[in-house]
C-alpha cells in the first residue's frame, strides 16, 4: 500500500509538470481551476469505520439498506400513486390557514380529492409567539401564514377532519411550532383523552426546536434557559407517556435559509441537538429512552451539489459518534439522524429574476437529495419566490421533476453511490472536521444555550458576506448578478389551483377567530380556568416539577394558549430581540 | 456632506415575522456603505418604530416585510409618523412584495420598494438620491 501510495505521488508530480502546469499557463491562470483527487485526498482506507454498509454505524451511507418508498415506488407509477414531496408516508401536506373551521374545511376537502395523510399544520404567527388572536400583537396576523389556535377548542375544530379511519390512533400529526409546542402536546394528549384513545399509541412530530429560533426563525417567547427547561419537561412527559411521539425535529435547514455557511448549518444543529440530550439527561432519562423518538427536520440548502452531498454524509457519521461515543447509546436507532427530507436547495436558492430558471434549480438538489440517500424531490416549485402561493404549472412540473429523477434517471438506484470516491471521502472528512471545530468553539463558550447570540450573529455575519460575494461577482447567480439581459421574458403562471386558500376567508378570519374567542371566555368555567394557571404558576417556578402535567389541565379547562404562556412568561421572563 | 453628518437609517422588522435575513444583510450593508444604522430587532410593533424613528432622529425608515401585511403595517407607520409631524423621514420597504402591491404602497407614501434580489448599492444610492443631507 505504501509503495501504491508513493508511486502515485511520484506520477502526480509528474502529471503536474507535464500537463496540468503548461496548460494553466497556457490559459494564463494563477491555478488551475478544478482539482483532481486521487487515493491521496482520501487519507487512510478505514471504509468499516468510515462508511459502513447502508443501514449499519456509522451510518454514512444512509440509515436503511434501502429506503422505505423504494419498496413500493414501481407500485406506486403503475397507480399514478402522487406522492406529495417530503410526505410520501402517511403525514399531509403542510398547510394551515384561517380559523380552526376554516383549516378543518379545507382538509375535508382535500381529503375528499383523496389526500388523506394526517394533519401537518402551519400554525399563524401569533399562536407561534404565544399569542391569542385579540391580542394588540396579533392584528393583521390572524390565520395569515397557518391556522389561528387560541384554544383547545380550536384545536378540536381542526380534528373534526380527522375521525373513523383517519382517527388519531390512525394517522400520525406534525406540528410546526416551537417555543409553545408544550401546550400543542397537552391539546394532542387532551384530544385523545377526549376521544379514548391511549396516549401510548399517539404518533406524531412537533417541530419544538426553541434554540434554531434564536439562531435563525425568530419565533421564541421565553429566555434560552427556561426554554430548555420546557424542553426537558416535554422531553420525560412525553417518554413517559406518549412514548410513540417524536420528541423534536431538530432544523439545520432553517439555519441556513438564515444565512449560515454550511459548516455552520452543520455545527449549529449539532450542538442544538446536543443541548437538547443534556437536558434530557438532566431530566433523568436514560439515553436510549428517548433518542431513538428525535427527529431531524433538514438539513441543507445550497446550489453546491458535491458539498451538499458531503453534508449529509458527515451529518450522519457526526450524529452517529456523538450518540455512541459520547453519549453511550447503544440502540442503532437512537444514533440515526431520522429525517424526512435529505437535502434541496432551500428557498433562498431560488430567484425573483427568470422565476423558471428555479425550476433547473430545484432539479439540482434533487439530484444532490436522491445521491445523498434521500428522495430526489424537485423543490421547490419555480414560482416560490414570486410570494404568491405556487401555481399550478409550477407544482406540475416540481412532482413530474421528482418521478423523472426517480423513474427515468433512476438516482435512487444505488445508495451512497459516492461511496468510497476519492473526492467524496475527502470532502465528507473536511466537513465533518469543521463543522467538529466549530462545535468546539461552541463548547467552550458553555454549550448552545450559552452560545445563541454568537450563533446568531455568526449566522448574520454569514448572510452578508454572501451578499457581498454576489453583488462583486465573487459568486455568480444566473439572471441575477450575471447574463443579465436587457428585456426579460414575461412570465405568467396559472394560479387556478385546488389548494389555494380562500381569500374570502382570509379577509375575514380574524374577526370570526375573535368572536369565537370571546364566546369561549364567555362560556368556559373561570374558576377553573384560574385555578389551573394559578397551579401552572407554582409548578413552574420549581425548577425540579416539570410543567406538563399542569399545562394538561389548562388546556382541558380551556386556559387559551396566550394565558397559559402568560403565565410562563411571568415566571420565566421574556426573550429580547437579539440585535445587530 | 462630512463624516459626522451621515444619513441616519432606521431598519425595522414590523409584525411577528421572524425571519431577519434580509433585514440584517441590509442593515449591515448600508453601514458598510457610510450610514448610519440602528436595526430594531424582531417583533416591533408600528409605535415602537416610529418611537424610535423620532429619537434615533433618522432621515429613513426602512421596514422589512415577508408575512403579507405589508399594506396594513407601512400604513400604519405611515400614519404614525404624520401623527408626528415626522413624515419628512423617507419610508422604504423590503421583503416579498408582489407587484401588485406596487401601487398601493406608494399610495401609502413609500418612496423605495426593494425586493428579494435588490443589490444593496442600489438601496443606498438611492436614499443618497433622495435625501440631500442633514
Amino acid at each position: 500500500m505504501n509503495d501504491d501510495r508513493k508511486r502515485i505521488e511520484e506520477a502526480r508530480q509528474v502529471w503536474e509538470e507535464k500537463l496540468l502546469h503548461p496548460r494553466v499557463k497556457r490559459f494564463r491562470l494563477s491555478q488551475s481551476p478544478t482539482r483532481f483527487y486521487t487515493p491521496l485526498d482520501r487519507g487512510e482506507d478505514r471504509f468499516l469505520e468510515k462508511v459502513g454498509f447502508p443501514g449499519w454505524y456509522p451510518f454514512t451511507s444512509g440509515n436503511n439498506p434501502f429506503d422505505f418508498w423504494r419498496a413500493y415506488a414501481a407500485d406506486a407509477a403503475k397507480l399514478g400513486f402522487r406522492p406529495d414531496w417530503g410526505g410520501a408516508g402517511r403525514v399531509g401536506k403542510y398547510g394551515g390557514f384561517g380559523t380552526a373551521a376554516d383549516y378543518r374545511d379545507y382538509l375535508l376537502r382535500m381529503q375528499s380529492m383523496g389526500r388523506k395523510g394526517g394533519p401537518n399544520i402551519a400554525f399563524d404567527l401569533v399562536t407561534q409567539c404565544g399569542y391569542d388572536s385579540d391580542s394588540p400583537y396579533a392584528e393583521g396576523e390572524v390565520g395569515r401564514v397557518g391556522v389561528a389556535v387560541d384554544s383547545f377548542r380550536d384545536f378540536q375544530v381542526i380534528y373534526e377532519a380527522y375521525t373513523g379511519d383517519l382517527n388519531i390512533d390512525r394517522v400520525p400529526s406534525n406540528y410546526t411550532i416551537n417555543a409553545p409546542a408544550a401546550v400543542i402536546i397537552a391539546m394532542y394528549a387532551a384530544l385523545a383523552k377526549k376521544r379514548g384513545v391511549p396516549l401510548e399509541v399517539l404518533e406524531g412530530t412537533p417541530q419544538n426546536d426553541i434554540l434554531k429560533e434564536f439562531i435563525a426563525r425568530g419565533t421564541y417567547i421565553f429566555p434560552p434557559a427556561p426554554s430548555m427547561r420546557l424542553f426537558r419537561d416535554i422531553c420525560v412527559f412525553c417518554t413517559k407517556y406518549m412514548p410513540k411521539l417524536n420528541i423534536c425535529s431538530i432544523g439545520g435547514y432553517h439555519i441556513r435559509e438564515a444565512g449560515a455557511t454550511r459548516v455552520q448549518d452543520l455545527a449549529f444543529s449539532m450542538a442544538n441537538g446536543k443541548a437538547y440530550i443534556e437536558a434530557a439527561l438532566e431530566g433523568g432519562l436514560a439515553i436510549d429512552e428517548f433518542a431513538p423518538q428525535m427527529t431531524f427536520n433538514a438539513f441543507g440548502g445550497s446550489m453546491e451539489i458535491y458539498q451538499e452531498i458531503a453534508l449529509q454524509r458527515a451529518a450522519r457519521r457526526m450524529w452517529a459518534r456523538m450518540l455512541k461515543e459520547r453519549f453511550g447509546a447503544e440502540n442503532p436507532r437512537s444514533m440515526m439522524i431520522r429525517q424526512p427530507i435529505t437535502a434541496h436547495i432551500g428557498c433562498s436558492s431560488t430567484t425573483l429574476q427568470r422565476p423558471l430558471n428555479n425550476l433547473a434549480r430545484a432539479v439540482v438538489g434533487g439530484m444532490a437529495a436522491g445521491m445523498s440517500g434521500g428522495i430526489p424531490g424537485a423543490y421547490p416549485p419555480f414560482d416560490e419566490p414570486l410570494g404568491l402561493g405556487h401555481s399550478l404549472e409550477a407544482v406540475q412540473l416540481q412532482i413530474d421533476a421528482t418521478r423523472i429523477m426517480i423513474y427515468e434517471a433512476k438516482v435512487a438506484d444505488v445508495a451512497d453511490p459516492w461511496a468510497g470516491s476519492y473526492f467524496m471521502e475527502s470532502l465528507t472528512d473536511e466537513t465533518e472536521t469543521a463543522a467538529l471545530e466549530e462545535m468546539e468553539k461552541i463548547e467552550d463558550m458553555g454549550g448552545a444555550v450559552e452560545a445563541v447570540s454568537y450563533m446568531a450573529g455568526a449566522v448574520a455575519r454569514s448572510a452578508y458576506e454572501r451578499q457581498k460575494k454576489i453583488e462583486n461577482q465573487e459568486e455568480f447567480v444566473v439572471g441575477v448578478n450575471c447574463f443579465t439581459g436587457e428585456t426579460e421574458m414575461e412570465v405568467t403562471v396559472n394560479r387556478m389551483m385546488e389548494a389555494t386558500y380562500d381569500p374570502g376567508l382570509m379577509r375575514t378570519a380574524e374577526e370570526r377567530q375573535k368572536a369565537a374567542l370571546e364566546q369561549l371566555k364567555r362560556e368556559r368555567n373561570d374558576r377553573a380556568v384560574s385555578n389551573s394557571l394559578k397551579m401552572l404558576e407554582k409548578k413552574a417556578e420549581d425548577v425540579g416539577e416539570n410543567v406538563m402535567p399542569a399545562v394538561c389541565e389548562c388546556v382541558e379547562n380551556e386556559a387559551t394558549l396566550q394565558e397559559i404562556c402568560d403565565v410562563l412568561r411571568g415566571v420565566f421572563g421574556q426573550a429580547e430581540p437579539i440585535k445587530l | 456632506m462630512g463624516e459626522t453628518n451621515k444619513i441616519r437609517v432606521l431598519i425595522a422588522k414590523p409584525g411577528l415575522d421572524g425571519h431577519e435575513r434580509g433585514a440584517r444583510v441590509v442593515a449591515f450593508g448600508l453601514r458598510d456603505a457610510g450610514f448610519e444604522v440602528i436595526y430594531t430587532g424582531l417583533r416591533q410593533t408600528p409605535d415602537q418604530i416610529v418611537n424610535a424613528a423620532i429619537q434615533e432622529d433618522v432621515n429613513v425608515v426602512g421596514l422589512s416585510i415577508l408575512s403579507g401585511a405589508h399594506l396594513s403595517l407601512t400604513r400604519k407607520v405611515m400614519e404614525g409618523l404624520r401623527a408626528r409631524n415626522a413624515d419628512d423621514i423617507m419610508l422604504i420597504v423590503g421583503g416579498i412584495i408582489p407587484a401588485d402591491d406596487l401601487p398601493a404602497l406608494r399610495e401609502i407614501g413609500v418612496s423605495g420598494v426593494f425586493t428579494a434580489g435588490t443589490a444593496i448599492p442600489e438601496i443606498a444610492e438611492f436614499i443618497r438620491r433622495h435625501i440631500a443631507g442633514p
